[in-house]
């Protein structure tokens, strides 16, 4: 019987090739697209998983609320972990530090020639770190390996760069920043690429405590380069050491009318999602992303389906007949389901094969997108299969039941004599999957029009000072290096094509930001706090910032004139910025002349508002030198740039970047989202009009003797084409009305994480409904003009 | 009122080529009522095609009045067939979604007649052809008798110079076809000239001569005598 059934679900599928074909590709390129964000969800859930205990592993983390609202580090003071290693011994059972930095690795041969010179990150760690994460060690234990000072831990994949052979490092010595030698005391199993932790070289934890200069007691103080991770104990609840870490940061904090200080306490499994806080890895998946894009994954499913359902209802009414004629043999309303299942079943199993390959294509694209190392390999992860299957089945159901249930119910009376109307398939129901199906198409093409707007207005908004043609070339502030600034600057300054040099700390516009509090005219501490910028007297000329009122400040290597910008004096209560010129500021435990206002110009992303900010010289604290280039020599200039750098310093890494990448580097998840907007909406719009278009197909087909009809009665081509096509424009009309609203939900919400954004125009929702009436115009328009210029009498001779 | 001269027809499939008009020489006179008869497969339903504007001929002149109408275009051959034609076939050939009132006004549509002379006119009509009570029933809950009189409703509505009807009471019991019969002879009584293809004399006896086909040309002709004199 299921033999009987495949071969009769083949015939039919083969005898309406052209539906067949439509439903198939509509249902893989729907399939491939969920395919490829399952494996791409899968693979952001299994961020930092199979620790042991891992529920009970959390990050202790720093917040403050002010005024000016609520910021969070994932950093601590250093002195918090010894305090709550001490405050919480009854609840805790291990705590850990971690810390970041990173700089220049030097490897020696035997013979004592330098053999290796590369920029890393580097991990400070206490041994109770690893005690709370079970990392896999190759050689070595988190109690013998980093407890001394001056042993250093790697990779397998690290050691085996410097040394060749990771089983001949445990023993041997790399130098750090020319300071420091480290002995290897262990090799670390590679850590995966979907882990928060991409811990490489990580030092013992004694070895960063025996600095001199580091502060180990003060509590003012927060680096999100501090983490500190604990294990709770197995009986006791996270709630717990929730209520009393307020009482715990009232003991240590100092008291201050700026804000309030607290630490608190975040699961080790929202590490990896949590976009307020970062992590060493820098990657953080909003777990509302990941639903956005499940969402869409379901739209796209949906509109396959929505395709399939109503091409399959469509033609049910030409299989009316083998339904009367199976019902007079005795076949059950079930069988018949089943038999039409079946027929659904091998669709998408065919379906399913294709959407395997287009995800092999589309994989490599969606690899570089999200610069994630995602594979779509079944043996490595089983869960994908299940996926797979899970999928055809929900699709065999969704798309088929309904069909199948529509026609094993026809009347077999009715059915044999053929007298089952083109209505009886569930036309109203397939008119409000068209409408479903296109809001769905209209909503995202509103909001691809909308996002790729608000991506151009945020790379043309004038951010108020130029970036362009700007090298950021990093310095070290050693007191060694500090006296090679002049002659470097010197240097790269006669460089042809170098129009400025300035050193400074961050350029006007970073994602590094230093905050300080600072009194204004002698008074009390004022009550909000500034963005500082140190920086020579060349930069207002480097980054063409201009000035509201005053003058930029003379040369000097500590604080002496100061400069603020527009918002710091509005928020001071000074009206005419000319009165504050002459005015003594007080930041850092020192004072200087305010000599200037800068214009306003946008020191944080788009997405912030301009804050307060403020520009004083201090030397030892700059770490680059900005090179203004002639945009046209800079493939020229670079080169040269780095020469001079690399005689200037022989001992230390050179590396720059350019400040619009890095600018641009503020909006990846935009630029991410955007391309995905595209790729999506350009399959729905695809998945849409194929759809359609089988849809108009049919219609035509049973039209056919109508069309005929009206034709001998006079009705004109046009006159013909435009009354197959007029309830096709109807439902797309309608489906634009229904779209519009959500769509204007969607991206007004979206708009509003912008505090410089485009205004909501009626032109997106406008083209939206352009777009989609002339492409349904032309797709129906196709077959229509077809069908009403095909020769008439043949249909008019036979019932 | 109609000059066919020499008319051939040659349908081409992927197998064969099938003449199935060769040579056709045809007159008719306003207001003549003519039937044609012949063996299945002789061409004449090409024949009442080709009149009707359906089909195109390969060569031969088609003369209506004065106008040359097989040199028309598509669209000159559709405004013609709108405002002179009216098509009655044995499958009635109703738009099942549309009521009868709605079927019977859909030439007056295509010939954009005001809404408001449609009415009368369509209303007009079905009295005549007592189908009042039926106006708003779709084709489905007719009789064939009933359908076939709403077919030459709206073949008439338009009160077009010919009728071309093609074995209308085919599909219908005698009784049945004798009022379609009958309709069409009152009709053609008011002046309308008919041609009608058919396969039973006892239809054939109600017009005024009968052409008879055999493999696609006219092999005789008989003038309906008692049909004329009654005319008279
Ligand atoms: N569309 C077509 N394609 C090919 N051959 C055709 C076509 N229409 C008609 N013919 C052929 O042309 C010839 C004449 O057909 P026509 O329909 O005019 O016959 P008829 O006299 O009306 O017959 P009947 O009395 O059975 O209706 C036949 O041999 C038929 O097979
Ligand atoms: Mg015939």
């Amino acid at each position: 019987m299921f033999k009987l059934n495949l071969k009769i679900a083949w015939r039919n599928l083969w005898k309406n090739k052209g539906y067949t074909f439509i439903n198939i590709l509509g249902l893989s390129i729907g399939m491939a697209s969920c395919i490829l964000i399952f494996i791409f969800i899968r693979y952001q859930m299994s961020f930092d998983e199979g620790f042991k205990n891992e529920d009970r592993i959390y990050r202790l983390t720093t917040n403050w609320t002010s005024a000016d609202g609520f910021a969070e580090s994932q950093g601590v003071p250093k002195p918090t972990p010894a305090a709550f290693r001490n405050d919480f011994k009854n609840q805790v059972e291990k705590v850990g530090s971690i810390r970041q930095d990173g700089g220049v690795i030097k490897v020696k041969d035997d013979a004592g020639k330098e053999r290796i010179k590369v920029q890393e990150d580097v991990f400070y760690a206490e041994p109770e770190f690893f005690q709370i994460m079970n990392f896999e060690w190759l050689e070595g234990n988190p109690n013998q390996s980093l407890t001394q000072p001056n042993t250093v831990v790697l990779s397998q994949e690290m050691a085996n760069k410097l040394f060749g052979d990771w089983n001949k490092a445990v023993g041997k010595t790399i130098n750090y920043q020319n300071r420091d030698n480290f002995t290897v005391s262990g090799i670390l199993k590679d850590i995966p690429d979907n882990s928060s932790f991409p811990l490489n070289i990580v030092v013992s934890y004694q070895t960063f405590k025996n600095y001199k200069n580091e502060n180990f007691n003060s509590w003012g103080n927060t680096s999100s380069n501090d983490e500190c991770y604990f294990l709770l104990k197995p009986s006791v609840s996270i709630d717990e050491i929730r209520s009393i870490l307020p009482k715990f940061s009232e003991k240590y904090f100092q008291k201050d009318n700026s804000g309030k200080e607290e630490i608190s306490a975040q699961a080790l499994t929202d590490v990896h999602y949590n976009e307020n806080l970062g992590n060493f890895a820098n990657r953080t998946m909003p777990k509302k992303e990941l639903y956005g894009l499940a969402i869409i994954g379901a739209f796209l499913l949906l509109t396959a389906c929505i395709n399939f359902i109503n091409l399959a209802t469509a033609q049910a009414v030409s299989r009316s007949k083998e339904v009367g004629v199976r019902k007079v043999m005795g076949s059950l309303r079930k069988q018949l389901v089943f038999q039409f299942l079946t027929e659904t079943l091998t669709i998408s199993v065919l379906a399913l094969l294709i959407a395997c390959v287009l995800t092999e294509i589309a994989l490599p694209g969606m690899r570089s997108l999200f610069q994630d190392n995602i594979s779509f390999s079944i043996i490595s992860h089983p869960i994908i299969l299940v996926f797979i299957v899970v999928l055809v089945i929900v699709v065999s159901f969704l798309a088929g039941f309904y069909p199948a249930m529509v026609m094993s119910g026809f009347s077999p009376a009715l059915a044999i004599k053929n007298k089952i109307s083109a209505n009886a398939g569930g036309l109203g129901l397939r008119k409000v999957l068209v409408v479903v199906q296109f809001s769905i198409t209209v909503i995202l093409i509103i909001g691809t029009l909308v996002v790729l707007k608000q991506m151009n207005y945020m790379r043309e908004k004038p951010l108020g000072f130029n970036p362009s043609a700007i090298a950021m070339v990093s310095v070290r502030n050693d007191s060694l290096s500090l006296l090679k600034y002049q002659i470097l600057q010197e240097r790269v300054s006669k460089i042809p094509g170098v129009l400025s040099t300035s050193f400074c700390r961050n350029p006007p516009s970073s994602s590094n930001n230093n905050e300080s509090n600072f009194r204004y005219n002698g008074t009390e501490k004022a009550n909000f706090q500034v963005n500082t910028k140190v920086a020579d007297e060349n930069y207002f000329k480097t980054f063409g910032l201009t000035f509201a009122a005053g003058r930029g400040f003379s040369k000097s290597d500590t604080i002496r004139e100061i400069v603020v910008n527009e918002t710091a004096l509005k928020k001071l209560n000074v009206v005419n910025f000319n009165d504050a010129l002459g005015k003594k500021i007080r930041i850092w435990d020192k004072e200087g002349t305010l000599v200037g206002v800068v214009k306003d110009f946008n020191n944080l992303s788009l997405h912030e508002p301009i804050s307060p900010v403020l520009i004083t010289t201090v030397k030892e604290n700059y770490r680059n030198l900005a090179v203004k280039m002639d945009s046209k020599q800079i493939l020229a200039v670079m080169p040269k740039i780095e020469k001079i750098w690399n005689d200037t310093f022989p001992e230390n890494f050179y590396s720059a970047s350019f400040v619009d990448d890095d600018i641009s580097q503020y909006y990846e998840t935009e630029r991410v989202m955007g391309v995905l907007f595209k790729v999506f909406a350009g399959v729905i719009i695809f998945i849409s009009f194929i759809g359609l278009f089988g849809l108009i197909s049919f219609v035509a087909t049973q039209r056919t003797k109508e069309v005929a009809i009206r034709k001998v009665l006079g009705a004109s081509t046009i006159e013909l084409v435009r009354m197959l096509n007029g309830s096709f424009l109807i439902m797309v009309f309608i489906a634009n009305l229904v779209a519009w609203p959500l769509a204007y939900l969607f991206i007004s919400k979206w708009l509003s994480t912008f505090t410089y954004r485009i205004e909501i125009s009626i032109w997106p929702f406008a083209l939206a409904m352009i777009i989609s009436m002339v492409i349904t115009l032309i797709t129906v328009s196709i077959r229509s003009f077809k069908a009403a210029n095909a020769n008439t009498i043949d249909a008019l001779k036979y019932e | 009122m109609i000059k066919i001269e020499n008319l051939e027809k040659v349908y081409k499939t992927e197998e064969v080529e099938t003449t199935a008009l060769n040579g056709i020489n045809l007159h008719v006179k306003e207001g003549e009522f003519v039937s044609i008869m012949g063996p299945s497969g002789c061409g004449k339903s090409t024949l009442l095609n080709v009149m009707g504007l359906l089909d195109k001929p390969e060569s031969g002149s088609y003369k209506f009045i004065d106008t040359e109408l097989l040199t028309l275009n598509d669209r000159e051959r559709s405004n013609f067939r709108k405002r002179n034609m009216g098509f009655v076939f044995q499958n009635f050939n109703l738009i099942d979604e549309l009521t009868v009132f709605e079927n019977i006004e859909l030439p007056l549509i295509y010939n954009r007649i005001p809404a408001s002379e449609r009415k009368t006119l369509v209303n007009e009509i079905i009295e005549r052809m007592n189908i009042v009570n039926r106006s708003g029933h779709f084709p489905q809950q007719l009789s064939g008798g009933q359908q076939q009189r709403v077919a030459v409703a709206r073949a008439l509505v338009t009160k077009p110079k010919l009728v071309l009807a093609d074995e209308p009471t085919g599909n219908l019991d005698s009784s049945h076809g004798n009022e379609v019969m009958e309709l069409l002879c009152e009709l053609n009584e008011t002046g309308t000239t008919i041609v009608m293809v058919t396969h039973s004399s006892h239809d054939a006896s109600f017009s005024n001569r009968i052409i008879n086909l055999k493999d696609g040309h006219v092999v005789s002709e008989k003038i309906n005598k008692s049909r004329n004199e009654e005319l008279i």
